[in-house]
C-alpha cells in the first residue's frame, strides 16, 4: 500500500481502543478506580445540598455536613464512611425502585443529602461496578456534575459574580435531539 | 460484481458498551450491516487520490468564490460572509475534518463526487472505530482496512498549533490552549461524535472540555463554559448556516470574537463554502476536465438529473428526475427553503439485491479512511453503514 494507512494496533486508538478491545475480549469496559475522598457538603438556600470541597484521601471516605437552620445558624457535623454508605445504599435502592430524585434530570430545587452523596461518591462507597453502571445513566451523570461545586469550581464562579457579566447563551431550549435514533440529526 | 463478505456482527450490548447506542433505526432494522465491502488496494488508492485532488480543487474554488464575491450564488447567509472571509485569511483557522461522498470507485465504476460534508460530518464513529472493531471481532487482519482516521484527526488537531510544520513540534509549542467541544443535547449520535473528537484532541495533547451548545457563554471577549472558564478554541457540531439563519446575534458575536482573536472556531467558517452544494457548479466551471465531477448547474439539466438543495443533509429534499422530466425518486425534508442545485444523475454501485452503495472518504489534511452507506436510489437517514476490508 503506497499511501493507505491502517490502524494496525488498538494502541493507536487511544482510550477508545482500550475500551473496544476489552469489550471484544468479553471483559467489562475498563473501569475507573474510584478514590476515597473527604467531602464538605453544604446546604444551600433552597434546602438542597452541594459538595463545596473535595479532597482525595488515602483514608476512608468521610464528610462534613454544613447546614443552616431556619434562624440562619450554621452547624457542622461529621459523617463517617459507614454513615455515608448507609445513605448512599438507601438512595441507590430508591433509584432501583424508580423513586429517587436521581432518576430525573436535576431541578432548581436542589437535591437531598443522600442523593448528593450518591451522586458524587457512588463508586467509592458502593463499589466500582455500581459506580460505573450509574455513570452510564444520563440523569445521574448530570446530577454528578451539578452536585459538585468543589473548590476550583466555586472560586471560578465567585470570581465571575464579582463583575456584571454580559455573556450570553444561545440555542435556547429548542435545540434538542431525539435520543438514540439518527433522525433529527444536524450532522451530514 | 460487488465483493461482499458476510461476518459475525457485534451484538447490541457490545455496541452499547463501546458507546455506540444508535445501532437500531426507527423501523427496528440494524444500522450496522453484517457484511463488509471487499475493496482492492488499487480501488482504495483511487479513493485516496480522488479525495486529495478534490480538496485542492475546493481550496482553489473557495479562493475564486471569495475573490469574485459569489456568496449569494452558494446560498451563504449574508451575516456570515465577513466571518468566512476572515477565517480564510489566516491558516490558524485549520480545517479539522470532512467527508467526501462518492458514487462508484468499486465494481469498475468511475469515482464521482456526490457532495462534500465539510462542516459537520457524522458517520465518524462507524468509520473510524466500528468497522475496525468488526475486523477484530471476526479475527480478520486489522491492517486490511483503509482507516487511519483516529490518528489523522488527532494529528490535525496538533496542526492547530504547528500548522504546516511537523506535528512532532506540537509538544514544544503548545502552551495549554484549551478546546471546548459542543453538540446539541439529547442526540446520542451527535453527542458521541463530539466526544470522540474530544478524545482525539485529548490524545493529541490538548486540554479539552465539553458543554452542550445551550450551556456555552459568549461575549466579545471570548467563549466560556458555565464555570466561566475561557477557551481558545470552540468546536461545534452544529451547522454554520443554521447559526447564520437561526442565531443571527450569535453569528455576529462569533464574528467579533474571531476579529478580536479571542477564540478560533472549528470547523472554520469557510467550511460552509465547501459544504454548499453550489460549490460543485463552481468546480465544474473551473475544472471542466476533472474526471471526478458530474455536470452541475443552477438550472435543470438536459437528460436525467438529481435536484438537491444547497444545504440539504442526509438525502433530504432530493429528487431524481429522468430524461423525460418524470420524478423517479424523491425524499422530502426540511431544507426546501434553500435554493436548488442540479447535478447529472449517476447510478450508485448496486448489489444483487438492488441495494445502492455510496462511499464516504474522510479527509483530515489528507484522505484518511473509507466507509460505505447502503440504501435506495437516494441515500437518506435510513441508509445503513457498511464497513470494508482490503482484498
Amino acid at each position: 500500500m503506497r499511501h493507505l494507512s491502517t490502524i494496525g494496533s488498538a494502541a493507536l486508538l487511544g482510550s477508545v481502543g482500550i475500551t473496544v478491545m476489552s469489550v471484544l475480549s468479553g471483559c467489562e469496559a475498563p473501569q475507573e478506580e474510584a478514590k476515597n475522598r473527604f467531602l464538605v457538603i453544604e446546604q444551600q438556600a433552597n434546602g438542597g445540598y452541594v459538595v463545596v470541597e473535595e479532597t482525595p484521601t488515602e483514608g476512608p471516605n468521610r464528610a462534613i455536613i454544613r447546614e443552616t437552620d431556619e434562624n440562619g445558624k450554621v452547624t457542622e457535623r461529621f459523617m463517617n464512611e459507614q454513615e455515608m454508605q448507609t445513605l448512599a445504599q438507601q438512595e441507590y435502592d430508591k433509584m432501583e425502585a424508580g423513586q429517587s430524585e436521581l432518576n430525573a434530570a436535576p431541578t432548581d430545587a436542589g437535591m437531598g443529602l443522600a442523593g448528593t452523596i450518591l451522586a458524587v461518591a457512588a463508586g467509592s462507597l458502593l463499589g466500582n461496578m455500581i459506580g460505573n453502571a450509574l455513570m452510564g445513566n444520563k440523569n445521574f451523570q448530570k446530577h454528578s456534575n451539578t452536585s459538585n461545586k468543589s473548590a476550583y469550581h466555586r472560586s471560578a464562579a465567585n470570581k465571575a459574580s464579582g463583575k456584571s457579566s454580559t455573556k450570553k447563551s444561545f440555542f435556547g431550549g429548542s435545540k434538542k435531539g431525539s435520543s438514540t435514533t439518527r433522525s433529527g440529526s444536524y450532522g451530514g | 460484481m460487488l465483493n461482499l463478505q458476510k461476518l459475525t456482527p457485534l451484538d447490541d450490548t457490545a455496541l452499547e458498551q463501546i458507546g455506540f447506542t444508535w445501532h437500531t433505526d426507527n423501523d427496528g432494522s440494524k444500522y450496522i450491516s453484517d457484511t463488509l465491502v471487499g475493496v482492492t488496494e488499487a480501488e482504495a488508492e483511487a479513493y485516496y487520490t480522488a479525495a486529495n485532488e478534490l480538496y485542492d480543487m475546493y481550496v482553489e474554488a473557495a479562493e475564486y468564490v471569495i475573490e469574485n464575491d459569489l456568496f449569494f450564488d452558494l446560498g451563504i447567509p449574508f451575516n456570515l460572509i465577513e466571518t468566512i472571509k476572515k477565517s480564510w485569511e489566516n491558516d490558524v483557522h485549520w480545517h479539522i475534518y470532512g467527508r467526501f461522498d462518492f458514487s462508484g470507485g468499486i465494481d469498475a465504476k468511475p469515482i464521482k463526487l456526490i457532495e462534500f460534508n465539510a462542516d459537520t460530518p457524522t458517520g465518524l464513529y462507524e468509520t473510524a472505530i466500528l468497522q475496525w472493531a468488526l475486523l477484530k471481532h471476526n479475527n480478520m487482519d486489522e491492517d486490511r482496512q483503509f482507516n487511519n482516521i483516529y490518528q489523522a484527526i488527532s494529528d490535525n488537531f496538533r496542526r492547530l498549533v504547528t500548522l504546516f510544520d511537523d506535528v512532532e513540534e506540537f509538544d514544544e509549542r503548545y502552551d495549554g490552549w484549551k478546546i471546548l467541544f459542543s453538540s446539541i443535547e439529547g442526540n446520542d449520535e451527535e453527542e458521541m461524535t463530539t466526544q470522540l473528537l474530544q478524545k482525539m484532541a485529548t490524545d493529541a495533547g490538548f486540554v479539552t472540555a465539553n458543554a452542550f451548545l445551550q450551556d456555552v457563554k459568549f461575549d466579545e471577549k471570548g467563549i466560556f463554559d458555565s464555570d466561566e472558564n475561557q477557551y481558545e478554541y470552540w468546536f461545534k457540531l452544529y451547522p454554520w448556516e443554521d447559526i447564520g439563519t437561526d442565531e443571527p446575534e450569535l453569528a455576529m458575536l462569533l464574528g467579533t470574537i474571531m476579529k478580536n482573536q479571542e477564540a478560533i472556531l472549528l470547523n472554520p467558517a469557510y467550511t460552509l463554502l465547501f459544504q454548499s452544494k453550489g460549490m460543485m457548479k463552481i468546480l465544474c466551471d473551473l475544472f471542466p476536465d476533472s474526471p471526478y465531477l458530474l455536470p452541475t448547474s443552477f438550472e435543470p439539466l438536459e437528460g436525467s438529473y438529481v435536484e438537491k438543495r444547497m444545504f440539504g443533509r442526509e438525502g433530504a429534499n432530493t429528487k431524481i428526475v429522468d430524461a423525460g422530466g418524470n420524478t423517479v425518486s424523491e425524499v422530502d425534508g426540511p431544507y426546501g427553503n434553500y435554493r436548488p442545485i442540479y447535478q447529472e444523475y449517476t447510478e450508485f454501485v448496486k448489489d444483487s439485491e438492488g441495494n445502492h452503495y455510496q462511499a464516504g472518504v474522510f479527509f483530515a489534511y489528507e484522505a484518511c479512511g473509507l466507509g460505505f452507506r447502503r440504501g435506495g436510489k437516494i441515500l437518506d437517514n435510513m441508509s445503513k453503514f457498511v464497513g470494508h476490508v482490503l482484498v
